[in-house]
């Protein structure tokens, strides 16, 4: 390997400078030296699915194979349509992660960290990454799915473009990862909260989840990240709003009450008021509404008009 | 355009004015969980009505960019608002990931063969790794 490559090198035109020669990135030389406690040495997800893509077509292909790994059956060709921008030949990465979630599954973005993706492929969890297989002035912008890694040989497997394992050094790997701004994202059943998951990324995924996903999946994907993060307000109240959406007003008014006990939120306590009036309590949802509107009128002014249309129905 | 976005600031500032801001989900008198996530009131109006500035040109842009009509609701709706706006501002130079590395120049190919033979890239298959 060694001896192709400074063959190759020695076709460079003179004066080429070999500055960089040595450069091996942070998070390589990281791994290189200390292995984060409890990540295996090597691993590799061998069963999930391939799908070889021509043209521009990798964001759909990425998408097939992490959904695909969740046991659901994509057609690339039919989820082109959701995500290929044709004018950008390409696939842009927002409509990627809302693509995921039209599937019954959350796109949860991951933090900058190598350690962490390498992390979430021994959980069991194939990692979709955007990589620049260029320069960040000759941008060459692909999606490749995640699925091995060798600390031992620093080399990781991808699935990717028309290469059912195509294995990279892992220092060119962090290279291209982290000129694409180190993105990327797994797809989780609701109830799956993936491991290095940030609060923020858990909880942002889990709002874009409940915007089109069945009620009673979003109230299970709140509850999981809930059960992780139990004083979040957001996934509080995203789990009383999906509960009540999917016609589980008791679920519903003990998430908000639980809510609005820890936070004193008033949309917490305006929430409590509705779920009340559902379930025939309106002298409960009464009082609900009052400590919403006080609650409203001392800190939280935004939630005024809610809190008093609230109250003005149950008086 | 602007004249548009001046008509639909005002239907959306007449609707919201009237009806009180309307969240969305299962129901309405319910504060919903998007809604409080943006978290103010004043602001959030003023969010929503970007957002839904944004969505509007969303549609035409992507119809523009050769998305397929019957598709264009189902993929707007899709996003956040965060999200639409987001992707409103930078549909023309955010990453669009393609994988095609097919037609590049001949003047970079010297300086992509050396890059990728140091591993900072990957471009030709014939300098990969086994």
């Amino acid at each position: 390997m060694i001896d192709r490559r400074t063959s190759l090198l020695a076709l460079l035109p003179p004066g080429f400078g070999l500055a960089g020669c040595a450069t091996v990135p942070p998070a390589t030389r990281a791994l290189r030296e200390v292995r984060p406690p409890g990540l295996p040495a090597a691993f590799e997800l061998h069963e999930v699915p391939f799908f070889p893509h021509t043209a521009y077509h990798c964001g759909p292909a990425a998408l097939a194979t992490v959904l695909g790994a969740l046991g659901k059956s994509v057609d690339p060709d039919s989820i082109a349509a959701d995500v290929v921008l044709p004018a950008r030949r390409g696939s842009l990465q927002v409509e990627m992660l809302a693509a995921a979630r039209r599937h019954d599954a959350l796109a949860v973005a991951l933090p900058a960290d190598l350690a962490a993706l390498l992390g979430e492929v021994a959980a069991g969890r194939p990692v979709l990454v955007l990589l620049n297989l260029g320069l960040a002035w000759f941008a060459a912008w692909h999606y490749a799915v995640l699925v091995g890694y060798d600390l031992e040989r620093e080399t990781v497997v991808l699935r990717s473009g028309t290469t059912r394992r195509d294995l990279f050094a892992l220092r060119t790997f962090e290279h291209t990862w982290a000129r694409a701004g180190s993105w990327s994202f797994v797809a989780v059943v609701p109830g799956d909260v993936p491991q290095s998951a940030s609060e923020r990324a858990a909880t942002e995924a889990s709002i874009a989840f409940e915007r089109v996903a069945a009620p009673a999946l979003a109230a299970r994907a709140y509850r999981a990240a809930l059960s992780r993060w139990p004083r979040n307000l957001l996934l509080a109240m995203g789990f009383g709003n999906a509960s009540y959406a999917a016609g589980d007003f008791g679920a519903a008014a003990e998430a908000f009450a639980a809510a609005a006990a820890l936070h004193d939120s008033a949309a917490a306590w305006n929430n409590l008021a509705e779920a009340r009036l559902r379930l025939g309590q309106r002298d409960l949802a009464r009082a609900a509404a009052l400590r919403a509107l006080a609650r409203a009128e001392a800190a939280e002014p935004m939630w005024l008009p809610a809190a008093r249309e609230t109250l003005g129905r149950l008086e | 355009m602007k004249t548009t976005h001046r008509i639909v600031s005002v239907v959306l500032a007449a609707s919201i004015g009237s009806t009180g801001f309307v969240p969305r989900g299962a129901h309405a008198a319910l504060i919903g969980t998007e809604q409080l996530a943006a978290n103010a009131g004043p602001k959030e109006v003023r969010g929503a009505l970007l957002a839904a500035l944004a969505r509007d040109d969303l549609r035409r842009a992507l119809a523009e960019r050769g998305v397929a009509p019957e598709r264009l609701a189902a993929r707007i709706a899709a996003l956040t608002d965060d999200e639409a706006v987001q992707l409103a501002a930078r549909i023309d130079d955010a990453p669009a990931g393609a994988g095609d590395v097919i037609g590049y120049a001949v003047v970079v190919f010297a300086v992509l063969l050396a890059s990728d033979i140091l591993g900072f890239t990957r471009i030709f298959p014939f300098t990969r790794m086994p």
